[in-house]
């Protein structure tokens, strides 16, 4: 019996996270968003969508994103030149209600291909979606 | 079809390589096409001799860096910004020597408008000697930081700096004001540019004294210059536009912004990203003592009272602050300067936070044989010897050439003339 208890919350749990990212996998485009670009993971998928639209060079831009998945505790927002290993010169402060967040002071300060990465935390674990993307 | 384009369908081959136009629309077969239509470019005069061979990629590049100048809208941190009455007082402040505790400097001391608005000095001298070069002043409106180390983010807190500093002009927030208050031509000037006399506190009137420096200041953008004119006719497809600008020039944008890697820092209508990077140049400011550049930068941005978040910031929404709210401190800071505009840069020698290079040829030769060693990157690959040969540095020195105007202005005017106050 005890060893049942045991196993039933697990169980329990491991659906759950199956279910969440099945759902995460079906993750559609938010009802009140136009465009919009998507990350899926194995864990969390997210959308997300920046103002300008364009992300431009060298100036500010902040971002909206909506998660699909389990429960989420933190995300971060960076963003990574990989071509020259460095980041942005920036911390973005980030807010986070539920599933939907945004992302404000962002700066890409150089052309050439930069990665935006979400790095989500939860009880689930911890996952990095990245959107790589090449600026001129 | 991009010029690029064509002239890769025919071998990538100069125009005036070809020889006549006839004789090679005499081929045959899949070749016959496209000369034929080359032809027709060269019958039309859109496509003469002389013309570089710049690629699609390599064209949107050089596009980035204009039109110039670009859209200059008023500070909203600064209440006068764009107001002639401010600017004229801005431009009676600059040549006082009355705002240095000895009363005999002034701002255009170490930024003399004959010689690029700085002084010509390696490290420029005030009351005593400093560490630093002193900056040219041309287009600071589009800076987004101010200062070799980015330590002011508006142009009205960069112009306090100085006069709180006891090696450059050191009068203080106090003697300002009351210099201002006191003399009749200075306080008349206040009131014409804030619209009331110069109030009792002394702070406030010293901030008011940056804001009309500022207003000043924001005037003092560079004319056009052959670069301009060049990128302007490729915007719209001007072959004899494009024809006019120097062999050598072109050679040398197309390693700026290619094999060069200058356009990653030096980008955008005023060929700066508006941040700060480690060039490699020795930061040392003087026995057993290091320039910290940025990283002591931001350290005093955040301890200034002037800033974007403080309350001298005019703008009650802050629309203008979300830079420093979100600027991040990091070791990689440390030894990093500002990346200047290059335009007007052969008027502004000696060049680098120091002074250390004296020419813009020697400029070029540093970044050709830097040494990486000496970079402290913390592990970032933007900067790379380049080893160019010396035809290839005389190339990119004549494209960083055709980036000064013409005939710039050496008068330190300003366009809009106010009556003077007595």
């Amino acid at each position: 019996m005890a060893r049942r208890r045991q196993r039933g919350p697990a169980f329990a749990a491991a659906l759950a996270l199956v279910l969440a990212a099945a759902g995460a996998n079906a993750c559609e485009r938010p009802q009140d968003w136009t465009g919009g670009s998507k990350i899926a993971g194995k864990t969390w998928t997210v959308w997300w969508q920046s103002a300008p639209a364009a992300i431009p060079v060298g100036a500010h831009f902040s971002l909206r994103f909506r998660l699909c998945g389990p429960p989420v505790r933190q995300v971060k927002v960076r963003g990574w030149m990989p071509d020259h290993r460095h980041g942005m010169n920036y911390r973005p402060g980030v807010t986070l209600a539920g599933r939907s967040g945004t992302a404000a002071g962002l700066m890409f300060h150089m052309p050439g291909r930069w990665q935006l990465i979400f790095d989500i935390a939860g009880a689930a674990g911890r996952e990095k979606l990245t959107a790589e993307m090449v600026l001129e | 079809m991009p010029e690029g384009n064509w002239r890769k369908g025919i071998g990538g081959r100069e125009l005036a390589e070809l020889g006549a136009p006839i004789s090679h629309c005499q081929m045959t077969d899949i070749v016959k096409l496209f000369a034929v239509a080359f032809c027709i470019q060269i019958i039309l005069g859109a496509l003469p001799a002389g013309a570089v061979d710049f690629t699609a990629a390599e064209q949107r590049k050089i596009l980035r860096h204009g039109p110039w100048p670009p859209p200059a809208p008023p500070d909203p941190s600064n209440r006068v910004s764009g107001a002639p009455a401010a600017a004229a007082f801005g431009r009676v402040l600059f040549f006082d020597t009355r705002l240095s505790v000895s009363g005999a400097i002034s701002c255009a001391t170490c930024h003399r408008p004959e010689t690029g608005w700085t002084d010509g000095l390696a490290r420029s001298r005030g009351q005593r000697a400093v560490d630093r070069n002193a900056l040219s002043l041309f287009n600071l409106r589009f800076n987004r930081w101010f200062g070799w180390d980015g330590a002011q983010d508006t142009l009205w807190a960069q112009n306090l700096r100085p006069l709180l500093d006891a090696r450059e002009m050191g009068i203080g927030a106090a003697g300002a004001a009351r210099l201002v208050r006191a003399d009749r031509s200075l306080s008349c000037g206040y009131r014409r540019a804030f619209g009331a006399a110069p109030g009792a506190d002394d702070e406030r009137v010293f901030v008011d004294l940056g804001k009309a420096l500022a207003a000043f200041l924001e005037t003092l953008v560079t004319g056009r210059t052959p670069f301009d004119d060049f990128r302007d006719a490729l915007a719209r497809n001007d072959a004899a536009g494009q024809a006019r600008y120097p062999a050598a020039a072109k050679r040398g944008l197309r390693l700026f912004v290619g094999r060069g890697n200058c356009a990653f820092c030096h980008f955008g209508p005023a060929f700066a990203n508006g941040e700060f990077a480690d060039a490699g140049v020795a930061h040392f400011a003087g026995s057993g003592r290091a320039d910290p550049g940025r990283f002591g930068g931001i350290r005093k941005l955040r301890k200034s009272p002037y800033t974007l978040l403080g309350r001298f910031n005019d703008d009650p929404a802050r629309t203008t602050a979300v830079k420093t709210r979100h600027v991040r401190l990091a070791h990689s800071n440390f030894g990093e300067f500002r990346v200047p505009g290059l335009r007007n840069a052969a008027l502004t020698a000696p060049y680098m936070h120091a002074g250390s290079l004296k020419t813009l040829a020697d400029v070029v030769r540093h970044y050709s044989t830097l040494d990486e060693e000496r970079l402290h990157a913390g592990g970032e690959r933007i900067l790379r010897r380049l080893d160019l040969s010396a035809r290839e540095q005389a190339d990119l020195v004549a494209f960083l050439e055709s980036l000064t105007e013409a005939e710039p202005r050496r008068d330190g005017g300003i366009d809009t003339e106010v009556p003077p106050c007595r």
